[in-house]
């Protein structure tokens, strides 16, 4: 539309000029726009270009922007032990979401339907102590059970401590969800003859199918993404892959493009999950921040 | 036969029926099964989170040190590792190092979550495309962003330190000089972070009605004064908010420092967290540690309990 515009006379077409002037404002905004996201991409991409070159373009002096990309940080963690706390990280992960689903459902259901709003501040009050808690405070008394009940670097001593930030979550989460069905469904269930527990697993929980979906998620990423927890709790058979990158930053020279290709693969789960999820996610990461 | 609608009465004639002649029968037999359904998750949940709470406090009040086996529940003298806290310098430094590593981060994230939801909170397609891209340093496993900062703070293979270079300027390699490094874990704090305050104050700039802007706009305020006199005090409990659980949340700093600098150089960036973490886990004073983690966890109890009358949660009224 601009270029038609240039062909006229501003004199004759007040209006086009204030058309145009808003374009160009457009534009230079856009302009802001791609540069403030090129700059805070900036370090992210960073370390993922960086997990494509080999060790001597990683430490070429001037940084090589153009180079031959190359797979043989990934091939090289293969050959090392990344892939068994890879599969430890996945293990781990997967379990306590699965059993903080299975306890945590129900009971959001429960409070949900029948919970009175002293037991509901309570429980607030309780889900935003677990979630700000620093890690250190429940690594202590594990670490020292754990010793004595031979669970330190057990996948099961993770997944446990796992439970604690993930089972909270999922009730609180649920929670919300379930408050959005409305309470007939359940009840026609149970005039044509449904028991209470199936009018739960036949009507509500399938109505509730991405509240559940995005729950699963938001409990495995948070499992995921711990460091703390597997650093102090885990020695060689339950490492995780985040404690197995940070170990590529071992004294004896930095492998940077292990460090890389590591990182990559740690986030890639992440990235993926969170685009499926990126609606929920924003509600979840702020899970009790704003009123819900 | 009543016209079919009204369903928690046709619910309750049911129970009857099936109450035969106890009526209550079937909101006994319901609320019995909301307990069943409840009651795993709560006996799991005290079990995981409420006892080891009580073991951390019992620990906390002996001098607990696992190279010495006589230190197991000591409780000779329970107030020592309180005592020797408020002597303790280093434990002093740690949190006079979290003070400030609080404040700017939050700050910082607070100015860059409004500028950017402003930004973002304008019509244009292209902006709502990208605004996933701007939550990617949140949802990345901190892990990964420690990383990412350390490889752009080591000299060698930063493409900053590079550029600096070219541009003949001696910037000294942040992580390792004192006088430096905390404003690098600041740095590397505020771009993880500023998306979780971005996105809470974009959620209360769309709750506010338009007209307030056009108004002060009819009487010929310029779109400075608009924000600065009408979204500004509009925003002021969500900035509220989104600090304080950024507050609490920087108590918690752990991965950056960890790989960044290890609480170094000296202690010029070792938060009260990350001290309590040493003295657990490197010199096995696992009494002491706990004492300073107890005054974390209540630091932190304390701002929830704030976060939690501010914002009315939990209850209708709020």
């Amino acid at each position: 539309m601009a270029e038609i515009a240039l062909g006229v006379s501003e004199k004759h077409l007040p209006g086009l000029a204030a058309y145009r002037r808003q374009i160009w404002e457009r534009r230079l905004l856009h302009a802001l726009v791609l540069f403030l996201v090129f700059l805070i991409m900036f370090p992210f991409l960073w370390l993922v270009i960086m997990s494509f070159k080999s060790d001597p373009d990683i430490l070429a002096w001037p940084p090589k922007l153009f180079f031959k990309p190359t797979l043989e940080n990934y091939t090289g963690l293969w050959d090392d032990e990344f892939p068994r706390s890879f599969l430890n990280s996945v293990i781990t992960s997967v379990g306590s979401t699965v059993i903080s689903m299975v306890l945590g459902v129900p009971g959001a259901y429960a409070l949900s339907r029948a919970a009175r709003r002293g037991g509901s501040n309570a429980m607030s009050l309780f889900i935003l102590a677990t979630r700000m808690a620093p890690p250190i405070a429940f690594t202590i008394p594990y670490f020292l059970v754990y010793r004595n009940l031979g669970l330190l670097d057990t996948r099961l001593g993770l997944i446990i401590i796992y439970l604690t930030i993930n089972l909270s979550l999922v009730i609180w989460v649920m929670r919300t969800f379930f408050d959005a069905i409305p309470r007939s469904m359940e009840e026609a269930a149970w005039i044509d003859g449904a028991s209470l527990w199936q009018g739960f697993t036949k009507i509500v929980l399938p109505m509730s199918g991405p509240g559940l979906a995005a729950t699963a998620i938001l409990c495995f990423l948070y499992a995921w993404n711990d460091f703390f927890f597997a650093l102090i709790l885990t020695r060689t058979d339950a490492m995780t892959a985040p404690v197995a990158v940070v170990n590529f930053l071992d004294y004896q020279g930095w492998q940077w493009g292990k460090i890389a290709s590591g990182g990559v693969m740690v986030m890639l789960p992440v990235l993926v999950f969170s685009l499926a999820v990126r609606k929920f996610l924003v509600h979840g990461l702020t899970a009790g921040a704003v009123k819900g | 036969m009543r016209n079919g609608c009204d369903l928690t009465a046709a619910a309750s004639d049911i129970a009857l029926v099936r109450g035969r002649s106890k009526g209550r029968s079937f909101d006994r037999t319901q609320r019995l099964f909301y307990w069943y359904c409840l009651l795993p998750a709560l006996l799991v949940l005290g079990v995981i989170t409420l006892l080891p709470t009580i073991y951390l406090i019992l620990v906390s009040l002996t001098p607990l040190d696992l190279t010495r086996p006589n230190t197991w529940w000591n409780f000779s003298n329970p107030t020592l590792n309180y005592e020797l806290l408020l002597e303790d310098r280093r434990f002093h430094n740690s949190m006079w190092v979290q003070a400030k590593l609080s404040f700017w981060t939050v700050l910082l994230q607070l100015v860059l979550g409004f500028l950017f939801a402003l930004l973002l909170n304008m019509r244009s397609s292209l902006l709502q495309a990208l605004r996933t891209v701007f939550l990617i340093p949140m949802v990345l496993p901190p892990i990964v962003v420690a990383i990412i900062w350390k490889v752009l703070y080591t000299p060698d293979i930063s493409p900053f330190y590079w550029a600096f270079k070219a541009f003949g300027w001696s910037v000294p390699a942040l992580i390792t000089d004192p006088n430096w490094a905390l404003t690098a874990i600041i740095i590397a704090d505020t771009w993880e972070w500023f998306p979780f305050t971005m996105l809470m104050i974009l959620a209360g700039l769309q709750m506010m009605p338009q007209e307030y802007v056009d108004a002060a706009r009819i009487d010929g305020a310029s779109p400075f004064q608009t924000t600065l006199f009408i979204t500004l005090p509009f925003l002021k409990g969500v900035l509220l908010v989104a600090g304080l659980f950024r507050l609490i949340d920087s108590i918690k700093a752990f991965p950056l420092i960890f790989i960044l600098t290890e609480g170094g150089p000296g202690t010029v960036t070792e938060v009260t967290n990350y001290y309590s973490f040493v003295q657990a886990f490197s010199f096995s004073f696992l009494g002491f540690s706990s004492a300073i983690t107890v005054v974390m966890v209540a630091a932190t109890l304390i701002l929830s309990w704030i976060i939690i009358r501010l914002v009315g949660w939990g209850g209708e009224d709020g």
